[in-house]
């Protein structure tokens, strides 16, 4: 849980002397010989994206945090809307199987529907992780870059299903080859 | 600050530069003061290097802000379990007393009410005076203060942030209309039910620091304490400005960061459940 938070090297160092040395400090040097041997499994260099800004207190510490406005739309009405698709996609992912077959409607409405949950999807993961208020033209770039990709594969989606044999057969056949 | 304790943190050399391991002297001083000192006495003899000694060393993350460019670093106390009070925080207050006064960290009712000596304790956000002392092993037991927060000194965390979105949520009966008889607001018994689980809250921070949406996003989304508390007040049948309350809410940072993690209900020491507080606010705006 927290140890996500602490840096590797840290948690190497703090995990290192496990053995009695408390009696025996001409062991430190192997500590820390353990410690280095440890943080050299760590092959993938440490990339922290967007580490933590030093600490800013906007207005005084007795102030309250500014309230945002209401904006139910990427509030109650998204979270809302989200669960309702979520929940809508396991009856219709479920239908091909109990039926056998599946009409070209109910195949679009899938496609739809599978659409419009991994756009929020992605959505969600961009709000969380870049952040407006500390890299706005990247939150932006994000947000348009998702949007780009929800309407082209929205576009492919549609000239597969219109034209070729849609996504349930799709997988039929990929699961019987 | 520096001392962001995510921050890059190599300790390699801290351990062994400074006289970074110490055992508990022997002998326990004439005039020790404090809860340390009871479970001395009682059935064994001030012999700390005794056969009986059963040591047990901590791992203390320590950082002073006199000397901001030092890194941080773990420091480890030996100390005698038998002399020792059964409780995290008995063992710091002993190291304080009688190893280094330097080492620091807030307590105040050591009783888990008041919710000062929130700390990282083997990696889980508790109170230290709620927690027991692992006897039964001899692995060390690591101490850092909360994760993810400002440090101010060894195991003191800032709490402002914290402290500012509480603020934030208005955490008091807003009423117009006054009551019927002139007295109290009444509440019936089902309604003053709603608040239980809720108003047991202490706001030690432990659940918010454990919330990894509130580390990546501590300046907008509220947290799971905060927002416990904010449904305490909407929970409550008194308070007439609930409308207003959803409304701060219902926008997407404050509330709906919230993934359902659930390490807030995991790591509460209280035994409370923040996460189902949360959903609660979100199954109530939603319809």
């Amino acid at each position: 849980m927290a140890s996500i938070a602490r840096s590797s090297l840290l948690r190497q160092v703090a995990s290192a002397p496990k053995s009695a040395v408390a009696t025996k400090p001409a062991f430190q040097k192997s500590i820390i010989a353990n410690a280095a041997r440890a943080t050299a499994f760590h092959t993938t260099a440490r990339r922290p994206l967007l580490p933590p800004l030093p600490q800013k207190v906007e207005g005084t510490v007795n102030d309250a945090a500014p309230v945002p406005p209401t904006d139910p739309s990427h509030g109650s009405y998204h979270w809302t809307f989200d669960r309702l698709v979520a929940a809508s996609l396991v009856p219709i992912t479920l239908t091909p199987f109990a039926a056998g077959s599946v009409h070209p409607v109910l195949d679009a409405t899938l496609c739809a529907t599978l659409l419009i949950h991994s756009h929020t999807g992605f959505q969600n993961i961009i709000v969380d992780y870049v952040p407006k208020y500390r890299v706005p033209r990247a939150r932006k770039a994000f947000s348009w870059g998702l949007n780009a990709a929800t309407v082209v594969v929205g576009l492919a989606l549609y000239q597969y299903e219109t034209n070729d044999i849609g996504l349930t057969e799709t997988i039929k056949r990929i699961w019987k080859a | 600050m520096a001392a962001l304790r995510s921050s890059t943190s190599a300790l390699l050399g801290a351990a062994a530069s400074r006289p970074a391991l110490r055992i508990a002297r022997a002998g326990v001083p004439a005039a020790v003061r404090g809860m340390a000192d009871l479970a001395s006495g009682a059935t064994h003899s001030n012999t700390a290097s005794g056969e009986n000694a059963k040591l047990k060393t901590f791992q203390i993350y320590r950082w002073n802000p006199d000397q901001p460019t030092e890194k941080p670093r773990m420091q480890a106390y030996t100390l005698d379990l038998n002399k020792t009070g059964p409780m995290v925080l008995d063992a710091l207050i002993r190291i304080k007393n009688e190893i280094d006064p330097t080492l620091t960290f807030r307590r105040s009712c050591r009783e888990g009410i008041c919710g000062s000596c929130a700390m990282n304790i083997n990696g889980t956000n508790t109170l230290a005076c709620l927690c027991r002392i692992p006897a039964e092993d001899n692995s060390e037991l690591k101490i850092y203060p909360l994760p993810h927060t400002y440090v101010v000194k060894d195991l003191v965390p800032d709490l402002t942030q914290f402290y500012k979105q509480y603020k934030s949520i208005k955490p008091y009966l807003q009423r117009d209309t006054p009551s019927p008889d002139g007295k109290e607001y009444r509440q019936s018994k089902a309604d003053r039910k709603k608040l239980d689980g809720l108003y047991e809250c202490i706001l030690c921070a432990c659940c918010s620091t454990s919330c990894p949406s509130y580390w990546w996003n501590s300046e907008e989304y509220l947290g799971p304490a905060i927002l416990l508390q904010s449904y305490r007040w909407l929970a409550d049948s008194r308070d007439e400005k609930t409308l207003q309350r959803r409304d701060a809410l219902n926008n997407s940072m404050s509330l709906y960061r919230c993934h359902t993690i659930l390490n807030c209900t995991r790591t509460c020491p209280k035994g409370l459940n923040p996460g189902l507080a949360i959903q609660s606010i979100k199954k109530e705006m939603a319809l």
